[in-house]
């Protein structure tokens, strides 16, 4: 039984009283200039080095702080051999000379099949420990773990965890069929969840991360489906003659919003999670779909053709106070509110293909974030600072992150199929 | 036991700080075993006896290796009465019916009117793939309903059709160029019984 549940103690190593002031770091360094982050070369705790496991550490890290934003990410200096990562245990005086103001190291052990993780950071310039943790698992648990520490880091650093080891569900084409698939943030450990072989699309989190919806036209017609994911049990919850699709959860996990067709028109309506008490919000007879909720479930924004072209609307949760969103671009669809609640992602077709933008919800600061290649399916990482999306800039299509304001894009998705739909959940 | 060791543990630091979201037990369990790959997906249920002309048509278009024949009557008999039913395709971002394609709907109502009043046809609704995916599939199924309708209105029994969009996710042409988001622009007549 163990087998399939994740062992994984953490063991917090030091806990310094100085950590609640939160004074001694600042998230940006005068002049704007990044913090000199220092990754030193993961190192065996006890036994001998296995390089395989110090590189995927390493090369982890590297990755998930460079992207991660306030940080500038340095390799270790030369002649910088210590494998010792405990306070006292070493010199700061080669990573203060390369100019680092924060260290991280990390120690690891291997015995069977159980991976000990060892993570501390510290402030170079102060040479104090700002976290440390140790995690044990299953060696399998790696990346997880070393994710951990990344979050762990952000929330050292800015107040804020990072989603780093959260998960993204996706649409991948890479068994023929457009399949729900699941993948770490950065594109390692990809799980197929549906296999039914028809067209599977838009799978949404739940709030607690432990349930999708995502519609199928496994049944013949496009039907909202409700999974959790652990049990593998699904349910339709959606069914009605016309499209059931767009499946946007409440903030308060117990509705889903989406766009039907069963009265005539493709319109905004609420269902609960288990597809009864449908309410219908929008009563138009144009194209109204992709809804997506505000962080506090006031509001819903959308997608309406009703005045020519698609455009996004903004409504009362109840279906009041409508109001156009998008003001300029011809084309503009798939809105999704910032965790925040102080940006809406959408996307504009513009030639020939979409780019990802950002605007405020009162329609201020509309900017572009995307520019290269066609650009689709924007959604937030949990804590707002990440936009993961689909682009077709190499070819094929595949999912990308970026930071919110559009820097840092890279390619995260490595499979042999399309990869569109992306949704990103803590775990 | 584990609980106990990282409680121990986290006395002995202190505690000042707790390792939240680090330890959620569940897992994803296992990837779902997919349906053998050699079962013939595609091929559609038996169908009723072919019109007259098909049992004359499909041997001749084959080669005559008897395989080659065995595989040609695997296709959906449904072929010759979908060949009589043609596409019609729209505008960009419209489900607006042309001149042209309210000829080839007049077409079709009269062949399901006259030759085929016992068809029951799914009309698919399709766009290309420059639109979002969800206003897509809004948009094939007004496609879909704007040839159903008039359909209807050249006298073919509504209970004879249905509807269904798949938005951009079938193309009939899987090029990046307007000749070929022409052809995935279209509502197709699907003989499903």
């Amino acid at each position: 039984m163990t087998r399939f549940f994740l062992v994984l103690t953490v063991a917090l190593l030091l806990a310094l009283p100085v950590l609640a002031q939160q004074d001694y770091l600042e998230v940006t360094a005068p002049g704007g200039r990044a913090l000199q982050l220092a990754i030193a070369p993961p190192a065996p705790l006890s036994g001998s080095a296995n390089r395989a496991v110090a590189g995927e550490i390493a090369e982890l890290f590297r990755f998930d702080m460079t992207l991660a934003g306030p940080f500038a990410v340095q390799e270790a200096p030369a002649g910088e051999g210590s494998s010792a990562i405990r306070p006292g245990t070493f010199d700061f005086a080669p990573w203060k000379s390369s100019g680092a103001s924060l260290l991280l190291k990390s120690g690891y052990s291997i015995s069977g099949s159980t991976l000990v993780l060892e993570c501390r950071l510290y402030d170079v310039t102060r040479e104090t420990e700002l976290t440390a943790k140790r995690y044990t698992g299953d060696l399998k648990e790696l990346r997880r773990m070393a994710h951990s520490f990344s979050d762990e880091i952000m929330r050292v650093v800015t107040g804020e965890p990072g989603p780093f080891s959260g998960k993204v569900a996706y649409v991948s084409t890479v068994t023929g069929n457009k399949e729900i698939h699941l993948m770490d943030y950065d594109g390692f450990t990809v799980q197929r969840l549906t296999g039914n072989r028809s067209i599977n699309l838009n799978p949404d989190f739940s709030p607690s991360g432990k349930e999708i919806s995502f519609t199928s036209y496994k049944g013949g017609n496009p039907d909202l489906y409700r999974r959790e994911l652990f049990t593998g049990a699904e349910a339709r919850i959606s069914a009605h003659r016309g499209i059931n699709i767009g499946g946007a959860w409440a903030p308060d996990g117990n509705r889903i919003a989406l766009a039907m067709s069963k009265d005539g028109h493709s319109q905004i309506y609420v269902i609960d999670k288990y597809g009864k008490q449908a309410a219908r919000l929008t009563n138009g007879r144009t194209i109204d779909v992709s809804p997506a909720w505000s962080p506090d479930g006031s509001r819903i924004a959308f997608v309406s053709d009703r005045l020519g072209k698609p455009q996004v609307f903004i409504m009362d949760a109840d279906g009041k106070n409508e109001r156009r969103l998008t003001t300029s671009g011809s084309y503009n669809v798939s809105p999704r509110w910032s965790p925040k609640g102080d940006r809406i992602a959408y996307c504009r077709q513009q030639g020939g293909g979409f780019q990802i933008y950002a605007i405020n919800p009162d329609g201020s600061d509309d900017s572009q974030l995307t520019s290269e290649g066609s650009n689709e399916h924007p959604r937030w990482s949990p804590d707002g600072r990440f936009i993961v999306f689909s682009s077709k800039r190499g070819g094929r299509e595949a999912l990308y992150v970026m930071r919110a304001d559009g820097t840092g894009q890279t390619r995260v998705s490595r499979g042999k199929g399309s990869d569109s739909h992306p949704a990103w959940t803590r775990w | 036991m584990r609980k106990g060791m990282l409680g121990l543990f986290m006395v002995l630091c202190c505690g000042a700080l707790l390792a939240g979201g680090c330890a959620k037990k569940e897992m994803v369990r296992g990837e779902e075993p997919m349906p053998a790959a050699t079962t013939p997906a595609e091929t559609a249920p038996a169908k009723p006896a072919a019109p007259a002309e098909t049992a004359r048509e499909l041997p001749k278009e084959t080669a005559p290796a008897p395989t080659v024949m065995a595989e040609a009557l695997q296709e959906p008999v449904q072929t010759v009465a979908e060949a009589a039913l043609e596409q019609v395709y729209f505008d960009f971002d419209s489900f607006a019916l042309s001149q042209a394609a309210r000829d080839t709907l007049a077409k079709n109502a009269d062949y399901l009117r006259k030759k085929n009043p016992a068809a029951k046809v799914q009309i698919e609704g399709h766009c290309d793939e420059r639109g979002s995916d969800e206003y897509n599939l809004a948009l094939g199924e007004k496609r879909a309903k704007a040839a159903l309708n008039y359909l209807v209105t050249l006298g073919v029994p509504a209970a004879q059709l249905s509807f269904i969009s798949y938005g951009e996710e079938k193309p009939a042409d899987p090029g990046h160029d307007e000749a070929a988001w022409a052809k995935n622009r279209r509502a197709e007549f699907i003989v499903t019984k």
